[in-house]
């Protein structure tokens, strides 16, 4: 046998970057080609249905320029489908705007049904990362039937919003409508509560969460001009660019309805200081939040610091006469009123 | 050492010629099913062997029991098989100990379900009670751990208690075989039917949940005239269970 | 029947439920603690406003302390492992003395005296009794021992305290606190680690914690460490160092072990398992003194006799096989030997031989007749004297003696290095893969946790020959 060590080493880590090359996640040659296979001519009605559908939502009308320009397919299978879609009265076109008629209307609200509810199912029945949500459901939104998205609707108990606070159309394609304005638009010292954090783009996305906002925070607005916007909620103050903030929608409060000056998370409890929970976030999902509910952690417990872990990370609190250690992720979102004496 | 009976008091009735005979796992034949159930870390598994004289480990760690145990015990010319549920926090969540609890209670309908209870965390404890006092009438509360209790200067009254939750209050400490009897005998008692219990609903539900309840429990009642926890399981519908919706369909409540 | 009525009330609620909307549940939880509150304040009445018992905060304290909190830990971890290995060694002996060294030897002599035929006396005696009897031996003693004292410490409520301190360093690799215990549960025999993990109640982890147990060196592999690690690491060391060498190699096993323990946690996250729910939540209870006479009969009927129940069960097979492979020719040529040429070129490659890798196929079953086999099996192909026959497991009382037979069959220090890398490294138990399945219910997960150790295994003793040999 013909045996050295540096070839089995050379046919070895060649054999390595072939497998890394076709299974690297996203762009690995297996996973492009695998899609390329399956991007047919449905996937590509429902993209430029959907793509129609976000636009004339805000107000802004497209060609078909500006389609292709907004879609990863070729120039040449677009004009295709686009055609094709006129003939089967999806679509009209208005000069050489493209408007969608009440059927390619419909059509999109189904998507955007099967899009939202998934992202929902996403959040609450499985432990994906909120990062990862949107790019399953762009898959999932073109792979369930009407009985599917119905059965996981009821399942899912119907709800009203997705995780990022967008309403979800119903069966019947109605839409509640998002009563909000941007962060960026409001004045100094505005009170609202945050109702719905955009997930796209991605890069905007990532910094909002890195920056941990939560949705259904209540805030007040403290500065905002051409630099940043700051604002304060849940006992912190968070400073955006106004790009950033233009992603984030407030629904505004009137002042009477009293923001709770007081209110924190609990990450923010120190020793010996005494508390008592307002309530759970709305970013508390699923199986995590019902099970700090079981645990006690409901309105109007008290609530203190019993022991800290030797890396600081996780804390155990006193709750109900027992010391239940909680992560700092989770401890984010339990959000609390500082100052409360223990005892009857 | 776990088969004789602590002498609390020598004249009681358990302690006449029928009395009290642990059978260990031998669990065929018998007149009543009881269940325990209780929070974890209430010693659970201690008044489960205290019970039966069977040694089923009893780790000081919550969620130690995930299959049931079986055991057996005869008093009074009764045998009564005792069945250990899984320790929870609550029913109203879907993990695998949960249901295996939950489902006993509501599907198995023992005669008598035993809520052990750590006496110096009644209020924490109270939380998986009254979920069980939803499901089933047959209940009795072992207050357990009242050594520790004594020692944390926690003082219980157990009388009213028993008067708010409508179920008897037995007192233990079932480490030391303390209370046992009476347990045992007061089990008897709401098996045969000598105790009738008035279990206490849940009553601080908002107007808009509970108005839901009621309607939906009003048309459970019609649906199936003979299940006493049709509140229950109008609770577990507006969760969307998909367990009990199940159940519904295929008829087991029946 | 009344089915429509039943699809009607499932309709109503799912209307009341939509009208309700998501709080549904916050408010049930919330008004059941606002009972509980209001009928435990009836009849509950506190002497003092103690925060805790006084003693259990301070133990607390300095369980859980920045300076003492770690190495507490490790020590107490070090002690158990050390009165286990230390002390199953007087025990181990005295059973294998008997099993091996006398009632092996009075089998043999009854089954000659019946008229016995020697392909069923060999079947029966040297092939199912001695594997079963090798891993009584080897594997009864230090669960003996080790399952109580790791029972002790539970029962007094410490356990948890550890998971709380190691939570964050498990948390960076996905995994859950608690893991930390079932990991050293493993150190003991990884199918009750597996067993254990029924106390990480978040899928996700409990899941990591399964798949990763095997990378804890079991009781199985400790012998067969300690065993190659004094012949072949104690001999490149002048004389004086060669005990503190050898054990050196092994704690490094062990903790290489843990490394790959973090990167396969992280790994999995990361990849198959990022779609399982994932929630934290860990309840510190109070301290209670153990009641160790009980502690010790539970944790022997639970634990220890369960788990070598079944052990024996796939043991008994697997010395039928080993016995069969040594005796059933093909032309001139056992089984066994067939499969030692074949498997060679592969072990070569991965700095390893033919022998070794078809030891740790027949053994899957037990770790524990590994080295047993190896010896018997190299007796077979190199044909040096010494052995007690084809098929027939043996030890040899003296470790040159040992050290002298695996270098005649070729055996270097790579060979060495590269057997303690991959009794590492290697597919679980059968007795372990079985109680993955049981704990599971996943032929997948099962799958996954087998092939994914044996593929590291692979990789990882390829490359240091690779390496090795390009010096």
């Amino acid at each position: 046998m013909n045996y050295n060590p540096v070839n089995a080493l050379l046919i070895f880590f060649g054999l390595v970057l072939i497998g890394y090359l076709l299974f690297r996640p996203k762009s690995g040659w297996f996973w492009i080609i695998k899609n390329n296979l399956k991007s047919n001519e449905k996937i590509i009605i429902e993209d430029v249905l959907k793509q129609l559908y976000h636009n004339e939502n805000s107000g802004k009308e497209m060609n078909l320029h500006d389609l292709s320009n907004s879609l990863k397919f070729s120039d040449g299978t677009i004009v295709d489908v686009v055609k094709k879609m006129a003939i089967i009265d999806l679509i009209t076109f208005n000069g050489d705007i493209i408007q969608l008629t009440s059927s390619g209307r419909d059509y999109a609200l189904r998507i955007v049904r099967v899009h939202r509810l998934w992202e929902k199912y996403l959040a609450e029945k499985t432990g994906f990362d909120k990062t990862e949500w949107h790019d399953r459901a762009e898959k999932m939104e073109h792979k369930l039937s009407h009985e599917e998205t119905d059965r996981l609707a009821s399942h899912l108990g119907n709800p009203k919003y997705d995780p990022h606070g967008d309403p979800i159309p119903t069966k019947l394609g109605k839409v509640a409508s998002l009563e909000g304005e941007f962060l960026s638009s409001l004045k100094v010292g505005t009170i609202g509560r945050i109702i719905h954090i955009e997930d796209e783009p991605d890069v905007i996305y990532k910094q909002i969460l890195a920056e941990k906002i939560h949705i259904g925070s209540q805030i007040r607005v403290i500065e905002n001009n051409k630099e940043r916007v700051v604002f304060y909620a849940e006992g912190q103050e968070f400073i955006l660019a106004p790009i950033v903030a233009a992603n984030i929608t407030i629904a505004l409060l009137e002042k009477e309805e009293s923001l709770e000056e007081n209110m924190a998370r609990l990450s923010s409890l120190k020793d010996n200081e005494e508390a008592e929970i307002i309530g759970i976030s709305k970013e508390s999902r699923g199986d995590g939040r019902r099970r700090l509910l079981d645990l006690g952690f409901v309105k109007g417990a008290k609530i203190s610091i019993d022991l800290k872990s030797p890396l600081g990370n996780p804390i155990a609190y006193l709750i109900k006469g027992t010391s239940i250690a909680l992560r700092k992720d989770q401890a984010s979102k339990i959000l609390i009123k500082k100052g409360v004496k223990h005892g009857k | 050492m776990e088969n004789k009976v602590n002498s609390a008091c020598e004249t009681c009735p358990q302690y006449n010629a029928k009395g009290l005979k642990k059978l260990g796992v031998h669990t065929g034949n018998f007149d009543y099913v009881v269940a325990l159930a209780g929070n974890p870390n209430t010693g659970k598994s201690t008044v489960f062997n205290a019970l039966t004289g069977l040694r089923q480990h009893t780790g000081n760690w919550p969620g130690k029991t995930v299959v049931r145990a079986e055991g057996a015990f005869e008093y009074d010319n009764s045998k009564f098989k005792l069945v250990d549920l899984p320790g929870t926090y609550s029913l109203l969540s879907t993990s695998q100990d949960e249901e295996v609890a939950r489902d006993f209670i509501l599907f198995g309908k023992p005669d008598v379900t035993i809520i052990v209870v750590d006496a110096s965390r009644l209020e924490r404890n109270l939380n998986l009670v009254l979920q069980i006092l939803e499901i089933t009438d047959k209940a009795v509360l072992c207050l357990n751990l009242m050594d520790e209790a004594k020692r944390n200067n926690v003082k219980i009254d157990e009388r009213t208690l028993a008067r708010d939750l409508g179920i008897p209050v037995v007192p233990t400490s079932a480490r030391f075989n303390k209370g046992i009897p009476e347990l045992i005998q007061t089990v008897n008692e709401v098996a045969s039917g000598k105790i009738i219990c008035k279990p206490h609903r849940i009553k601080n539900v908002p107007k808009k949940i509970e108005d839901a309840v009621a309607k939906l429990s009003a048309e459970i009642k019609k649906q199936f005239p003979t299940i006493p926890n049709s509140r229950w399981i109008a609770f577990r519908l507006l969760e969307g269970d998909a367990r009990i919706i199940k159940a519904l369909k295929t008829g087991e409540f029946v | 029947m009344k089915k429509d009525e039943i699809e009607k009330l499932i309709t109503l609620s799912s209307d009341l439920r939509w009208k309700i909307g998501d709080e549904f549940h916050d408010s049930l939880a919330e008004g059941i603690y606002a009972d509980a509150s209001e009928i435990s304040n009836a009849s509950v009445s506190r002497a003092n406003e103690k925060k805790k018992f006084r003693l259990d905060s301070k133990i607390d304290s300095i369980v859980t302390s920045k300076t003492w909190g770690f190495p507490i830990m490790f020590l107490i971890l070090a002690l158990i492992l050390w009165i286990t290995i230390v002390g199953a060694n007087y025990p181990s002996a005295m059973l294998s003395n008997l099993l091996l060294d006398n009632v092996h030897p009075f089998l043999k002599e009854v089954a000659a005296n019946i008229g016995m035929p020697w392909w069923l006396d060999g079947f029966l005696i040297d092939g199912v009794y001695l594997a079963v009897a090798w891993v009584v031996a080897v594997m009864l003693p230090p669960m003996a021992i080790f399952f109580p004292l790791f029972t002790l410490l539970e029962d007094f409520g410490y356990l948890p305290r550890v998971a709380f301190n190691m939570d964050y360093l498990f948390k960076k690799s996905g995994a859950h606190g608690k893991q930390a215990l079932t990991m050293s549960m493993g150190f003991g025999c990884n199918a009750a680690g597996v067993v254990a993990t029924r106390i990480i109640d978040s899928p996700r982890e409990r899941l990591i914690a399964i798949i990763t147990n095997n990378f804890s060196l079991c009781n199985g592999r400790w012998p067969t460490q300690i065993l190659i690690a004094t012949i072949f690491i104690g001999a490149v060391v002048p004389s004086s160092f060669s005990a503190v060498a050898s054990m050196s190699a092994v704690i490094g096993i062990a903790i290489l072990g843990i490394f790959f323990m973090f990167l396969t946690s992280w790994a999995l996250t990361k990849t198959v398992l990022k779609g399982e729910v994932s929630t934290f939540n860990l309840e510190l209870p109070p301290y209670r003194p153990p009641r160790v006479l009980k502690t010790i009969y539970t944790s022997l009927i639970d634990r220890t006799l369960i788990v070598l129940w079944r052990a024996i069960v796939f043991a008994a097979p697997a010395g039928a096989v080993i016995w069969l492979i040594s005796n059933i020719y093909i032309g001139n040529e056992s089984i066994a030997a067939w499969t030692i040429n074949f498997l060679d070129g592969f072990g070569f490659l991965l700095g390893l031989n033919g022998v070794i890798l078809l030891a740790y196929i027949v053994a899957i079953p037990a770790n524990e007749i590994v080295i047993p086999t190896i010896l018997m099996l190299t007796v077979l192909v190199t044909g040096v004297t010494g052995g007690e026959g084809a098929g027939v497991m043996f030890e040899l009382d003296s470790v040159n003696a040992t050290g002298d037979l695996l270098r005649a069959g070729g055996w270097t220090l790579l060979t060495a290095v590269n057997l303690m890398l991959f009794s590492l490294l290697h597919n679980p138990c059968s007795t372990t893969i079985y109680t993955i399945y049981k704990e599971t219910n996943s032929l997948k997960w099962t799958t996954v946790a087998t092939i994914l150790p044996i593929i590291m295994g692979f990789i990882v003793t390829f490359l240091v020959a690779q390496i090795w040999r390009l010096f």
